[in-house]
């Protein structure tokens, strides 16, 4: 009964200090987006993994911190912030970002996208598109982003809608060290809102640049269609012309 | 599959391909062209299949049109046992000809499926990897020249190449995949299984696999540490299940190693007395709660030779807790109800640990694990009983409970872990345990170890370590307690390595 009190009274004491009262705003916004998992076998094995969500506060803090770090202009800040999103394609993906530190036996994890899965409520939803490095053999430090299509794609609509939280499933079989196990990051997305980051000079320019794809595509289509009335007037000439044969004849 | 990725490899070369001249799909395709030999060859070999017999046979030459509908009917059915490197290439060759014609007939060209080159490196890829450790003790002559910690036998120094295994992996499809795991110890396959999805998304998994749910949920101080009852082998199945934010695991199972206790109760012929039926629910509530239950319920046979045929049942409740990332508070209760014990013995055991984590991002210069187990003395560890490390033992051997015996005690440990990771190649820890085991005329045993280590490439880990334990003094070997007194230590240097 002795020990079990101390032990209760030096698990407060430390939880008192597990307040952190001298770090950074944006560290701790940053870390809270950050799980961590670690392990280690018996033989001597280690292997880290870690998943970053990229929500509207985490990439805000992101950002910011940068902007502290290399002291940037406003004007600075939004090109930076600019070309940021536009790395994510937040519009139109929910990117994450997967690093491994592997200081055990080589992992195979090709094909990536069998790998690793989103699981949104009862639906899972596999990659549309990540850093192909991963589907190359290694030992030591490998990381890169990971991204799922953020609408449905049979009915449009937004996956995230209305959802609480979200998991970020790895299959045990991109390590021996797991034995089994499978790894799971657990990230709470009810507050999330993407949309927010879309404003301010930020917004016009993703407008403009949305716009000038939009007009790129457009002329496409426009040179496509002419191309095919030029194919049927062609062909309205040939035709005309072997009428006048037959009715010379 | 093969057919699928067959289909894959052919269309992949033609979005990368540059767009050829959009030709008029109502032209002919004349006479000769090399089109329609290919389409024939391809077809008498039986890699493709689908296209009507007749076709390019007669006088009329097909149009674009008609040839790309063949091509795309025979895309549909590609035998990729049958084909050949040379039969891909001709595939590949009539879907660049036909790109548009396919594109306008709906065969999505376009729509690369970037992962091919990998996937065709992956069919029929096995990968293997594989990793051992090299120890080498040096232990005291503290405990009667037992010296445990250099395998006994007498001797204070062991060189041992302690673990050797080799991983295989094979996809053998997008949902299945094998594994297995060739051991040193006994040259064994003690990793033997398939996984695959079953309908309603059902992962099922069967052969040779590892039980280890602690460990799962990070329930014990990994390393070398281990679960209080948990992490054994099996033969058997298993099925998973996923629902929202809730998922279920239920396994049953053999030979699960029950082999015998330092009393030598739990006598049994072999490791295939009993039949094990495992349930866990595990709910993942929010990024912060977690917690779920454990079921394992384990059937003896007809008893053969005097072995122990009872039936052992436990179950556990089990919680964690992120108050920020670095602080987390966890926990496990278990109960367990053991038949067939002599009367006057404590049949209902039950154990519970509660853990403090704190990581090093809190205190900076270190991370902290603090727990604190009660157990009753006659809970069954399945782990310890399976041969394998208990809870809290160092250097792979199980004497930190060397001297609770078998009795109706309840023992109390107190176990705390600091590890510092200095830079990415240079980390250390220190270890401390004690144990009150309640038993009379027993004294309470404490161990601790201190040890540096190098992560000299990611593939090469060099660790010097120190570890003493302390017995105590008085203590009688009776009632399954081994009796050990004094003090008895070790220096391990362990080098290991990966590939």
């Amino acid at each position: 009964m002795k020990r079990l009190s101390v032990f209760i009274v030096v698990s407060l004491l430390l939880s008192f200090i597990a307040v952190p009262s001298n770090a950074a705003v944006f560290d701790k916004v940053i870390s809270r987006w950050t799980k961590e998992r670690r392990f280690e076998s018996r033989e001597g094995a280690n292997l880290t993994v870690s998943a970053t969500y990229y929500g509207a506060e985490y990439i805000e803090a992101y950002i910011q911190s940068e902007a502290q770090k290399n002291l940037w202009t406003e004007n600075e800040t939004e090109d930076f912030k600019f070309n940021f999103l536009s790395a994510l394609q937040l519009d139109e993906m929910i990117p994450v970002n997967i690093k491994f530190v592997n200081n055990g036996p080589t992992m195979h994890l090709g094909p990536f996208d069998a790998m690793i899965s989103l699981v949104v409520g009862n639906q899972t939803y596999m990659p549309a598109d990540y850093d192909r490095r991963f589907n190359f053999s290694f030992q030591g430090d490998k990381e890169g982003l990971v991204y799922f299509r953020r609408f449905d794609e049979k009915t449009g609509k937004d996956i995230l809608k209305g959802v609480r939280s979200v998991k970020i499933f790895i299959r045990t079989a991109v390590s021996p060290v797991l034995d089994g196990k499978d790894i799971t990051f657990i990230f709470d997305v009810a507050n999330d809102d993407p949309t927010k980051l879309y404003q301010g000079k930020s917004a016009a320019r993703f407008e403009t640049d949305r716009l000038l794809k939009r007009l790129d595509k457009l002329r496409k289509d426009k040179a496509e269609h002419e191309k095919q009335l030029q194919g049927i007037n062609d062909e309205i000439v040939t035709v005309q012309k072997r009428l006048d044969e037959l009715a010379k004849q | 599959m093969k057919k699928f990725l067959a289909v894959l490899a052919v269309v992949a070369l033609v979005a990368f391909a540059a767009p050829a001249f959009a030709a008029n799909p109502f032209m002919d395709v004349p006479a000769g062209h090399w089109a329609y030999d290919a389409v024939a060859q391809l077809a008498a070999r039986g890699v493709v299949s689908g296209y009507p017999d007749g076709a390019f046979k007669g006088a009329q030459p097909a149009t674009r049109y008609e040839v790309a509908s063949v091509v795309a009917r025979a895309l549909a059915k590609v035998d990729a046992e049958k084909a050949s490197k040379q039969d891909l290439e001709m595939l590949k060759k009539l879907v660049m000809e036909f790109k548009d014609e396919l594109d306008a007939l709906g065969v999505k060209v376009d729509k690369l499926d970037k992962r091919v080159a990998v996937l065709e490196e992956n069919i029929g890829g096995w990968k293997f990897n594989g990793e051992f450790r090299f120890d080498a003790k040096w232990a005291s002559n503290g405990d009667n020249f037992n010296n445990d910690y250099a395998g006994g036998e007498g001797r204070d120094v062991q060189f041992n190449n302690s673990r050797a295994r080799i991983h295989v992996t094979k996809f053998i499809d997008d949902n299945s995949l094998f594994f297995g795991r060739l051991n040193s110890l006994g040259a064994t396959w003690d990793r033997f299984y398939i996984q695959t999805k079953l309908p309603y998304d059902v992962k099922f998994t069967a052969g040779r696999f590892n039980m280890d749910w602690e460990g799962d949920y990070g329930l014990y101080n990994g390393g070398e540490n281990d679960g209080t009852f948990t992490d054994f082998t099996v033969d058997g199945f298993q099925f998973a299940k996923q629902w929202g934010v809730m998922n279920a695991r239920l396994v049953v199972a053999r030979n699960l190693e029950l082999g015998t206790d330092d009393e030598g109760s739990f006598q049994t012929n072999s490791d295939e007395s009993h039949m094990l039926y495992a349930l866990n629910l595990h709910g993942d509530f929010n990024e912060k709660f977690r917690g779920g239950l454990m079921a394992y319920l384990m059937n003896g046979d007809a008893a053969i030779n005097d072995e122990y045929a009872g039936d052992i049942q436990t179950y556990a409740g089990y919680f964690g807790f992120d108050f920020t990332p670095a602080v987390t508070l966890q926990g496990i209760y278990y109960m367990q109800k053991i038949d067939d014990l002599a009367a006057g013995t404590e049949d209902s055991p039950n154990l519970w640990k509660v853990q403090l984590n704190l990581k090093q991002d809190l205190l900076k210069f270190t991370s902290l694990w603090i727990e604190y187990s009660q157990e009753d003395n006659t809970f069954l560890s399945l782990n310890q009983l399976a041969g394998g490390c208990g809870a809290y033992d160092w250097s792979g051997n199980t004497f930190f409970l060397a001297n609770r015996g078998w009795n109706n005690g309840t023992s109390k440990i107190l176990f705390v872990r600091a590890d510092q990771k200095w830079n990415d190649k240079w980390s250390s820890f220190l270890r401390y345990a004690q144990a009150d085991v309640d038993a009379v005329g027993t004294d309470d045993t404490k161990m601790w170890t201190v040890g540096i280590a190098m992560q000299y490439t990611p593939a090469i880990n060099f660790q010097l370590a120190y570890d003493q334990i302390d017995y105590g003094t008085g203590n009688v070997a009776t009632g399954g307690s081994l009796g050990r007194n004094g003090t008895e230590s070790v220096v391990r240097f362990r080098t290991y390595v990966s590939f």
